[in-house]
């Protein structure tokens, strides 16, 4: 009998040491304490909940403490495990492209085309990535990883999450973090540097209607847009090619079908399982280092100098156009390619200081210029220092 | 666009794709990288043997598979022997930028990676590398008397242009299934730390490109908006019967005001989404005499009380 509860108290104390009490560490409870504030945010707050549940609900996966010695084959970081194959659309970078291409299918790109010089203001606000880029180096990332951080600063979730995985796999889990966090505080953090940076006056400038677009420009953009931007960056064809073809899908209005997938059931997919590998590749043996939080100090500084160029360069440009074409600054925040967020920013506090000034058509423009200008940025960092 | 223009498009494309047709080049994903004659103390096979060698590169980022490729050598004109790469063995799948070394002892029953011939650094050798196809993929002459013992024929670097004598000097390995030249480090990355340390040259560079790019197209679709705009412009003239360009610009033609664009929209989402106020269909009631029938009774569908 006593050789049997031996053998008893032997077997529970072995299950002991595989349960998640026996394995858990200071970081683990940290990162589950992150992806419960994620949670929080997504569904109290509903900062980008399609991205932050996901998100917050994968490090709570990813953080479940387990034996790691007991080739159990649960981690994401474990070979063969389910999470690792997941894991591989991230890590072999064919999430991001089919993210874009659902982007295509939904993105209206008439705003672009009736005022087309609010594509220079997506160029502008681009700086954010090299600013980000030139702090890291002197932080001392080599040019890589640098690189890679940098691209948090184009405020595109897919584009960095492509960009790191090619360039700097290690960092991958921080930057995309990083990213969709700082994606989904758009709204706390460029209000006030819009506000700081303009007048009263700059507020309230009411721009031009956009003029009607014919069918035959929108055919024409995705077209012309692949051509010109991809001989000119042909690293960026990934991302480039599926967003301007998930575009003319949207656009040549014969493949509804076709369009209605990408931007319905597919993007949908893609997310659900980029957000939750993403989640869960912040476990945190392999998250939580001093990298890491530097790249979160980067990533919300990469913001604020995108925010910054861009409004700036918009009170810029107007000292160049005439009266009657001046661009309300309010939407130079939106050149990032946080889509709709960002043009949603620019309509809000616009709305503040005129109620009946509307800007998320204007802003729509440089916003959906920042998503191609941050597609072509990753190209050109990608074409230099792979 | 009618049929006689699309004809002709069709046609126009169809010459221009025939007149840039050229003679079809052989798939060139694999070349002869290095070749090793007399092998005294240099790399050994799996039977211990020090034997001459060539290896074989995959310069593309692609798999590229050996099987059905014929190896040739002759050391004098007219003598050419060959050996055929057999079928079914997965080796010969060479991976993306890797090698595969075959041994020129003579011995093909060792395995698929010896061949049946020798060959002989005294007279000029010749090695040519044949896809499946027989077309000549890649062919090499190493002079008479050119190589010492344990030196190799080999390209500068993997794939490239120029041939050279390797293991004649310190800096000039032999590299039997390896890169020929040694990969020590990231050679970009390298020279952006030396030249460009605070990064301000890659930014200039990254954000002209960015301007560049978008500004091309911004010309670009401007160009195409005032041509659109010039051409509903016209096709209204034509419709109004208003031949003066100012009298059209006066009376905006072509220009679609806001309210009307919205209307057009709404009906259009309404047809659409079959969103509409009025129905298109009429109902009608009619009294529909129907025979019973115990399966559509009642009765037999529920159960009964239960008996006490």
């Amino acid at each position: 009998m006593g050789e049997f509860l031996n053998f008893i108290s032997n077997n529970l104390a072995d299950f002991w040491t595989y349960t998640g009490f026996a394995n858990a560490t200071v970081g683990h409870l940290v990162m589950i304490l992150v992806g419960l504030v994620f949670i929080y945010l997504a569904v109290a707050k509903e900062f980008e909940p399609m991205l932050l549940i996901p998100i917050g609900f994968g490090m709570l996966i990813g953080n479940i403490p387990f034996n790691m010695e007991a080739g159990l084959k649960v981690g994401i970081y474990e070979e063969g495990s389910v999470l690792n194959i997941l894991y591989q659309g991230v890590t072999s970078g064919w999430y991001p492209p089919l993210i874009f291409l659902g982007i295509g299918a939904m993105t209206d790109f008439s705003a672009l085309i009736s005022n087309p010089k609010l594509m220079l203001v997506g160029a502008a606000a681009q700086f954010g990535i090299f600013g980000a880029y030139m702090i890291a180096l002197a932080l001392g990332f080599d040019p890589m990883q640098a690189g890679a951080i940098g691209i948090i600063g184009g405020a595109d979730g897919p584009t960095a999450i492509f960009l790191s995985s090619k360039l700097a796999p290690n960092l991958m889990g921080a930057i995309a973090v990083s990213a969709y966090s700082y994606m989904a505080l758009v709204p706390v953090i460029q209000p006030p540097i819009m506000r700081w940076l303009t007048t009263k006056k700059e507020r309230v400038i009411r721009m031009q209607p956009p003029r009607a677009v014919s069918h035959t420009e929108k055919v024409m953009f995705p077209i012309v847009g692949l051509l010109l931007t991809c001989f000119l960056v042909p690293s960026g064809l990934p991302l480039l090619g599926m967003l301007f073809f998930g575009n003319l899908l949207k656009e040549s209005g014969v493949t509804r079908r076709l369009a209605e997938t990408a931007r319905g059931p597919l993007i949908d997919t893609i997310t659900i399982l980029l957000g939750l590998t993403v989640g869960a590749s912040t476990q945190a043996s392999e998250f939580l280092t001093f990298d890491s939080v530097l790249i979160f100090g980067l990533g919300a500084l990469s913001f604020i100098i995108a925010t910054t160029s861009g409004v700036l360069f918009v009170k810029l440009f107007n000292l160049i156009l005439p009266k009657n074409k001046k661009i309300n600054p309010l939407i130079g925040n939106a050149g990032v390619s946080a889509v709709p967020d960002a043009a949603r920013i620019s309509q809000t506090v616009g709305l503040e200081y005129d109620p009946t000034n509307y800007l998320l058509m204007h802003a729509m423009g440089p916003n959906v210029a920042g998503v191609i200008g941050s597609a072509v940025a990753a190209g050109i960092l990608l074409g230099f220092l792979m | 666009m009618n049929k006689k223009t699309i004809g002709f498009l069709l046609s126009l494309a169809m010459m221009l794709g025939l007149a840039s047709c050229g003679e079809k080049e052989v798939n060139s994903k694999l070349v002869l990288n290095e070749v090793l004659i007399e092998n005294q103390a240099n790399f050994q096979d799996d039977y211990g043997v020090h034997g001459a060698w060539i290896e074989v590169f995959n310069k593309s980022y692609t798999s590229a598979d050996l099987a059905g490729y014929q190896l040739k050598m002759s050391n004098q004109a007219g003598d050419t022997a060959t050996y055929f790469i057999p079928k079914g063995d997965v080796l010969t799948l060479v991976k993306p930028r890797q090698h595969a070394l075959f041994w020129a002892d003579g011995q093909p029953n060792r395995g698929t990676f010896h061949t049946n011939f020798v060959m002989d650094g005294t007279t000029a050798t010749w090695v040519g590398l044949y896809d499946s196809g027989k077309k000549l993929v890649d062919q090499v002459t190493i002079p008479a008397n050119t190589l010492q013992a344990d030196q190799s024929y080999a390209r500068v670097s993997d794939a490239a242009d120029a041939w050279e004598v390797k293991g004649a000097a310190a800096d000039k390995y032999v590299t039997p299934s390896t890169n020929n030249q040694t990969i020590e480090g990231n050679a970009k990355m390298e020279k952006f730390q030396s030249h460009d340390s605070a990064g301000v040259g890659m930014s200039i560079t990254a954000m002209s490109v960015v301007f560049f790019g978008l500004i091309l197209l911004y010309i670009c679709f401007r160009l195409i908006g005032q041509a659109a705009i010039s051409l509903r412009r016209r096709n209204a003239m034509e419709v109004k019967d208003i031949k003066c360009e100012e009298e059209a610009k006066e009376k905006k033609l072509g220009e679609a005001p806001g309210e009307v664009i919205a209307a057009i929209s709404m009906a259009m989402h309404e047809m659409q989404n079959d969103v509409h106020d009025v129905e298109d269909t009429v109902l009608t009631i009619t009294r529909v005499k129907r025979t019973y029938s115990p399966w559509s009774s009642k009765i037999y569908t529920l159960r009964e009380l239960p008996k006490k």
